[in-house]
């Protein structure tokens, strides 16, 4: 699975997470309103998961390895948590 | 060339210089909304030729030019003048690409539009005369603001806004934008404001992702592909370095002229503090521009000036840098001239003019012909001059021949011109008549006369339907045969000596032999007598025969009333023959046997009650001699026996002058000739030559007379009437 919620009560997102993974991760957001999404283990996010995550705004705990994740798609989401 | 390319090169130079000169009519009344919409029409058609041949660079080249016409359009306004000169250095750059893809027979793989884009880019982010910031830019400089340090090293700008749809087209936009070559700087930003978390359709896109690039407009259109069209794109800074490298290349030409004017006021001998010094800014300046070596030969004439006290050397060294790339600059575009003339070896000439060159070639021929009766003539008078006329002659029909051969050459086309619109036809029509059929072309490039290859199209298609309608099964039905589901239809095209054979090849079910004699039983085609002796293939021509039409269902496909009979009545117009093989379960072919071109007709002359008249000599099967008692009275009419096969006879003197004579004990040269499956003998006085002849229609009072195929004026003056064989046998 790459959305799950972990044994701390957090949505952990792994691996490539796909456009599928989009209304999962909705889900769990609307079920869990201020849940930290744990992004460490997240190699890519689709545009889909990317969306909700922009809407969420939830707060994002870990960095990505994946340099594209890091450089440019990390700080527009903290970006937006922020504001 | 690729025909497609070659196509699409001398299109697209009409559809330019058609936009050149409603640019220059648009630029003197801005207001004539016709001539914009007809400079609309140009780019459009363009940019959309340039996507079909797969042209990226032109296409976005087009596409700027495009986006600021429509801007014009959609406000109502004149289009600028600084427009208008935009959009003609694009159409430059579009003429510059047309003769790199005609030279070189292939799209220019280092086709560049950064420069065009940039140009545009620059026009747009200029206010405009009104004072008034151009629209849809803003998002640009908001980006370049928020990521300034990247702006400073980006090359482009990109604004993607994917279709609401594209996720369920498994477009993964974010990925795309990853995969793109030196990304800088990404930022997001919702089409339409964003729904709440509840509400949020998570699979309906509504991204708008603009991106800061470090490669160029060009690269990363290719990169993005067909995505491409959901993208804006600007090049950036580029513009701005260009026109520094062009104010710094000014400054240094002036401080060259300035040195070479320093100098001429120098008398040799004296001064050696102003050469050294002119000489040490002349070669600082080429060195800042990069041109070393250049460079060096200053420092070093003016180090020999110096020495000898002569202005003389350095002065040349530098009123060569000064004016040297200047110099070099017209050589270049002469030779990229001369280069031009080369590639544009194509003119477009009018059909008429060409045929007006066919008919006099026509009519040369034919005197040609009359001057060999002339050679003869004088050959049988012993006159002196027959030596030397004969000479004459023999030269002038090989040029004569030369010529006809060439013309001919000039109206030939590749059969893959009109062979090209049929994939899509058979996929329109397997789709409608739900019969997977896959249309393989083979032998597009054959050639044959223009008239051929145009009239051709109208009975393939009508041959394909067939296939299609009735020659295919249903999937099911071929399943069950043991076959592939999806039937084949082979449009095979071949030359075979001075004829084109175009085949049409299907993996269907043959034709119902019985079910042929069935259909023209019931329907009054053929007596019954003469239907019980015919053998298979003598069945399978029934197909040919007018009201003909074994579709049990009239559908919108076939069977409209256009039977076979209709292609093979098309083809024997152009000359040719259709013929039809099959065999049950496994297809049917159709053959259609063309002449190469229409220019000349081969007869053969023979004489019968006293006239001279042609047989084609397509018809002809053989020439032989009957003995006596060789023809044998059949009922009313005549035959004779050939290789165990009884052959109908007519005596064409008797059918010409409507008597009938009896011939059975004549003896005599006979012509076999075949038509459409029928083989037939025919009686004359006297077999004459092989001729090559222009066919001329009939008109006026012969205009209509059956029988006739046309007329045709020999050498010694006298008219040769062209049999039309078909007439007799029916």
């Amino acid at each position: 699975m790459t959305v799950q919620v972990n044994s701390e009560g957090a949505i952990e997102l792994s691996g490539r997470c796909g456009a599928d993974d989009a209304e999962a991760l909705q889900r769990h957001l609307l079920a869990m309103p201020g849940v930290t999404v744990v992004w460490s283990r997240c190699e890519h996010l689709h545009g889909a998961v990317v969306q909700v995550l922009l809407v969420a705004a939830p707060p994002l705990s870990g960095t990505p390895k994946n340099a594209f994740l890091k450089t440019h798609i990390a700080p527009i989401l903290n970006k937006k948590r922020t504001t | 060339m690729d025909e497609l390319l070659a196509q699409f090169v001398i299109e697209s130079r009409e559809l330019v210089d058609k936009a050149v000169d409603d640019l220059l009519a648009l630029e003197k009344a801005p207001n004539d909304s016709k001539r914009f919409e007809d400079v609309f029409r140009a780019f459009h058609t363009l940019k959309g030729s340039a996507g079909i041949v797969e042209f990226a660079a032109m296409q976005k080249a087009l596409h700027c030019a495009e986006d600021v016409l429509a801007v014009a359009r959609s406000e109502s306004t004149p289009v600028a003048a600084v427009d208008i000169g935009n959009c003609l250095t694009c159409l430059d750059q579009v003429i510059e690409w047309l003769d790199a893809v005609e030279s070189a027979g292939a799209i220019p793989p280092d086709a560049d539009a950064a420069e065009i884009v940039a140009l545009f880019a620059r026009a747009s982010s200029e206010p405009i005369a009104a004072g008034a910031p151009r629209s849809g830019d803003d998002w640009v400089a908001e980006l370049s603001r928020t990521h300034a340090a990247a702006a400073a090293r980006a090359h482009t700008a990109l604004r993607y806004t994917p279709d609401p749809e594209s996720f369920f087209r498994h477009e993964d936009p974010l990925a795309r934008i990853a995969a793109l070559p030196g990304v800088l700087a990404i930022d997001l930003a919702p089409r339409v404001p964003w729904a709440t978390l509840d509400e949020l359709d998570p699979f309906s896109c509504n991204l708008t992702i603009m991106a800061l690039l470090a490669a160029s407009p060009a690269d990363v259109v290719t990169a993005l592909g067909g995505e491409s069209r959901y993208c804006e794109l600007r090049a950036l800074s580029q513009g701005a370095r260009r026109s520094e490298d062009e104010s710094v290349a000014q400054k240094a030409a002036e401080l060259l002229e300035a040195q070479l004017h320093l100098l001429e006021s120098v008398e040799d001998g004296h001064q050696h503090g102003r050469m050294a010094s002119a000489g040490v800014v002349a070669a600082n300046v080429l060195r800042h521009l990069g041109r070393t070596s250049e460079a060096e030969t200053i420092a070093t004439a003016a180090a020999v000036a110096i020495a000898e006290s002569r202005v003389q050397p350095l002065l040349e060294a530098i009123a060569g840098a000064a004016h040297g790339p200047a110099a070099e600059a017209p050589l270049e575009s002469e030779t990229s001239m001369a280069h031009r003339r080369d590639a544009r070896q194509t003119i477009r000439v009018s059909a008429e003019r060409i045929d007006a060159l066919v008919r006099l070639t026509g009519e040369l021929i034919v005197s040609n012909n009359g001057l060999g009766h002339a050679v003869r003539l004088a050959e049988q008078e012993g006159s002196s001059l027959a030596v030397t006329l004969k000479n004459q002659h023999a030269s002038l029909s090989r040029l004569v021949a030369e010529l006809q051969r060439s013309v001919v050459g000039m109206r030939v086309m590749p059969l893959s011109a009109v062979f090209r619109r049929f994939p899509r036809l058979v996929r329109e029509m397997s789709a409608e008549l739900k019969k997977p059929a896959n249309l393989v072309l083979e032998g597009e490039d054959t050639e044959a006369d223009k008239a051929i290859v145009e009239t051709v199209v109208e009975p393939l298609v009508h041959i394909l339907r067939n296939a299609v309608d009735h020659g295919i099964e249903d999937a099911a039905v071929r399943s069950a045969a043991g076959k592939h589901a999806v039937g084949t239809i082979t449009l095979r095209a071949f030359r075979e000596g001075e004829h084109v054979i175009v085949e049409v090849t299907d993996d269907g079910a043959g034709i119902d032999v019985p079910k042929v004699k069935q259909v023209a039983k019931g329907r009054n085609l053929v007596a019954a007598d003469d239907l019980a002796a015919m053998t298979d293939e003598q069945a399978l021509d029934l197909v040919f025969l007018p009201g003909f039409s074994t579709a049990s269902a009239v559908t919108e496909v076939s069977g409209r009333g256009v039977g076979m009979d209709a292609v093979r009545t098309a083809v024997s117009r152009l000359g040719g023959r259709v013929d039809i093989r099959s065999t049950a379960g496994k297809g049917t072919t159709v053959r259609v046997t063309l002449p190469f071109s229409v220019l000349v007709t081969q007869v053969m002359t023979v004489e019968a009650g006293g006239q001279l008249f042609g047989i084609p000599l397509d018809a002809i099967v053989e020439t032989l001699r009957v003995e006596k008692g060789g023809i044998f009275p059949v009922g009313a009419a005549h035959a004779i026996v050939l290789r165990n096969r009884t052959i109908p006879l007519i005596r064409l003197a008797d059918v010409l002058a409507r008597r009938a004579t009896d011939v059975g004990d004549d003896v005599g040269p006979v012509v076999i000739a075949q038509l459409g499956g029928e083989v037939g003998a025919i009686q004359v006085d006297k077999i004459g030559e092989r001729l090559d002849i222009i066919l001329k229609p009939l008109d006026g009072l012969l205009a209509g007379m059956p029988g006739l195929a046309g007329s045709s004026l020999l050498g010694d003056g006298s008219v040769l009437l062209v049999l039309d064989l078909g007439e007799f046998v029916r």
